[in-house]
């Protein structure tokens, strides 16, 4: 073999190379086809996986099936009380819940699960606010981006009070949740007729139906996030036949699968071609007062989303249902809220060209406190107001811890 | 299950692209070389309680199965597909779009070609050129390491001689 020829033979050699190592499979074959095999688990071990389920859901407190009856209740006895807009509210997944969807008349009490006495959960951790940082976890949760009309502001700036605060409670209620087991997600994949598959990295389980994949996760510490479940299809699912807009169309879907909300919300729809998403942003009821939105890290209000092509479902994901345990306290005053909301921007010394901002608007909300085997729900007070640096509107938002600081941690 | 054997699943994210070439080598369509590397797969998930890690790698005993299932392809459709191969002598099929933005339009002529070589040497290129060392070649083909060398470099001089031709 002369030089030349050995060359030529090198770089046939290399081709073949580049060749094998970039000859690959579609984009999403790899999941399609894993899905595959897992269809393909022995019937004896899907019965075994189905029979531990069952198991399971006997042996311990039965949350999902009882949010299951209470949805079921809420579609026999019509799915056309739903509508596009206003307080939309579910059946609560306990006895002491005493949410009605009667004509418009609201009664407010405990979220669902069991009501302890005042400062029941002793001294609890405050909320905090992440204004500026991006959420991660935008993908697998509600982000109502219609809720955030400037950008958000992370620097320091002088902050003012221009708006007008009404806090007509002098208590309200903080929720608890325990934190979620395996067994507790593959009761949820049982209540929706899916097989477990897998405990993939990060999720507390991989579950499967013949036309869809769950996957259930645990809190997520930061930024905080509660206990979630995210549905994709495996093939196309059929569309959703339903009279009214997209949210009942959503709703429609969720029901279908014992996973419409509990909890009261209000809905919002954002469609671009002929995608849509459905947010079912989250409320918890506060007596005496009305209803308090729960909101994120950046103070934007989030819950259940189901996205949709047409009238067909693609993607739903959004709390995992648990039994929620409540427990009053003392919150402070509105006077407190503001003086605490203005205090909480001290650099204008140091930097003495920091924007000037007019605080505009408060209102309580909810934000979600993880803190270990147990995570809370905790009234907040959250202040936004607008301004415009080079050009550009920013917004600034305060988020206030609302139960007394007394009965805080820290 | 034994402590040396990886996940099954870790062994498929790390093998599909590799078999997925090696079956598509083979054949004359993406859509069959992902009904084939399914199969693979589907046999391999059944077949993997009784793989043992210390009797032989899991590539060689992956690309075993994907062997097989290849030539079980080639006799249910193989006869039909080389004669297509044969006459038309040009380019593969692929009248999917996607199919044509899923593998780069150089390497799937040289692959083409690799696919028109006799059984033996179209094996030894797609199975050395898929990571497989020359021994778990020669254990596939059942034949020696030197015997799998001079196969394979027969091969590719076979191969180096049909692109010269062609592109005559």
């Amino acid at each position: 073999m002369n030089d030349s020829e050995d060359l030529e033979l090198q770089a046939l050699q290399r081709q073949l190379d580049d060749a094998f190592e970039t000859t690959r499979p579609r984009p999403g074959f790899d999941d399609e086809l894993w899905t595959r095999i897992q269809a393909h688990r022995l019937a004896s071990a899907r019965l075994r996986d189905a029979w531990m389920g069952l198991i399971q859901g006997i042996r311990e407190a039965p949350a999902v099936p009882m949010g299951a009856v209470a949805v079921l209740l809420v579609v026999a006895l019509g799915v056309g009380v739903v509508t596009l807009s206003g307080v939309h509210i579910g059946g609560g997944g306990g006895g002491a819940t005493s949410l009605s969807a009667g004509s418009g008349q609201q009664q407010y009490g405990p979220e669902a699960g069991r009501a302890g006495p005042p400062g029941a959960f002793g001294r609890l951790p405050s909320p905090v606010l992440n204004p500026g940082s991006p959420d991660k976890a935008a993908d697998s949760a509600a982000q109502p981006t219609f809720a955030a009309p400037g950008l958000p502001y992370p620097g320091p700036v002088t902050l003012t009070w221009t708006g007008k605060l009404d806090l007509n409670v002098t208590s309200a209620p903080v929720f608890r949740y325990a934190e979620p087991s395996t067994n507790t997600a593959d009761q949820f994949g049982a209540s929706l007729g899916a097989i477990l598959l897998s405990r993939p990295g990060g999720y507390l389980g991989s579950y499967e139906t013949s036309d869809f994949n769950v996957r259930v996760r645990g809190t997520i510490q930061s930024p905080a996030r509660e206990p979630s479940f995210i549905i994709l299809p495996i093939r196309a699912l059929a569309p959703i036949d339903a009279a009214g807009g997209s949210a009942d169309v959503a709703v429609v879907f969720l029901a279908q699968h014992s996973l419409a909300p509990t909890w009261p919300y209000t809905s919002e729809s954002t469609t671009s071609g002929d995608e849509t998403k459905v947010l079912l942003l989250r409320q918890f009821a506060v007596n005496g007062h009305g209803y308090a939105y729960l909101v994120n890290g950046n103070g934007e209000r989030y819950g259940l989303e189901v996205d949709l092509k047409g009238n067909t479902p693609t993607l739903a994901t959004g709390p995992l249902p648990l039994s929620l345990d409540t427990a009053n306290y003392s919150i402070i005053t509105a006077d407190e809220a503001v003086r605490s909301a203005l205090a909480s921007s001290p650099a204008v010394a140091a930097s003495p060209a920091a924007p000037s901002v007019a605080l505009t608007t408060a209102e309580l909300v909810y934000s979600l406190v993880v803190a270990g085997d147990h995570s809370f729900y905790e009234p907040a007070i959250l202040f936004s107001g607008s301004f415009v640096v080079d050009g550009k509107t920013y917004l600034k938002r305060v988020l206030v811890p609302a139960v007394d600081p007394a009965q805080r941690s820290s | 299950m034994l402590a040396d054997r990886p996940q099954f699943e870790d062994l498929y994210r790390a093998y599909l692209g590799r078999i997925y070439a090696y079956v598509r080598a083979q054949v004359s369509s993406s859509a069959d070389a992902e009904d084939i590397t399914a199969q693979v797969f589907m046999n391999a998930y059944q077949a993997y309680a009784r793989f043992e890690a210390r009797n032989t790698t899991p590539a060689a005993w992956l690309f075993r199965i994907a062997r097989n299932a290849t030539l079980d392809h080639f006799r249910a459709h193989g006869r039909r597909e080389r004669l297509r191969r044969t006459i038309e002598h040009q380019p593969m099929a692929e009248q999917d779009p996607s199919g044509l933005a899923e593998e780069r339009i150089q390497y799937r002529a040289l692959l083409e070609r690799v696919g028109r070589l006799p059984e033996r040497q179209r094996d030894a290129i797609s199975l050395r050129h898929s990571g497989l060392s020359f021994e778990e070649v020669g254990t596939l083909l059942k034949c020696s390491e030197d015997a799998a060398k001079m196969l394979y470099h027969r091969a590719v001089k076979g191969l180096r001689d049909a692109v010269e031709k062609e592109g005559a």
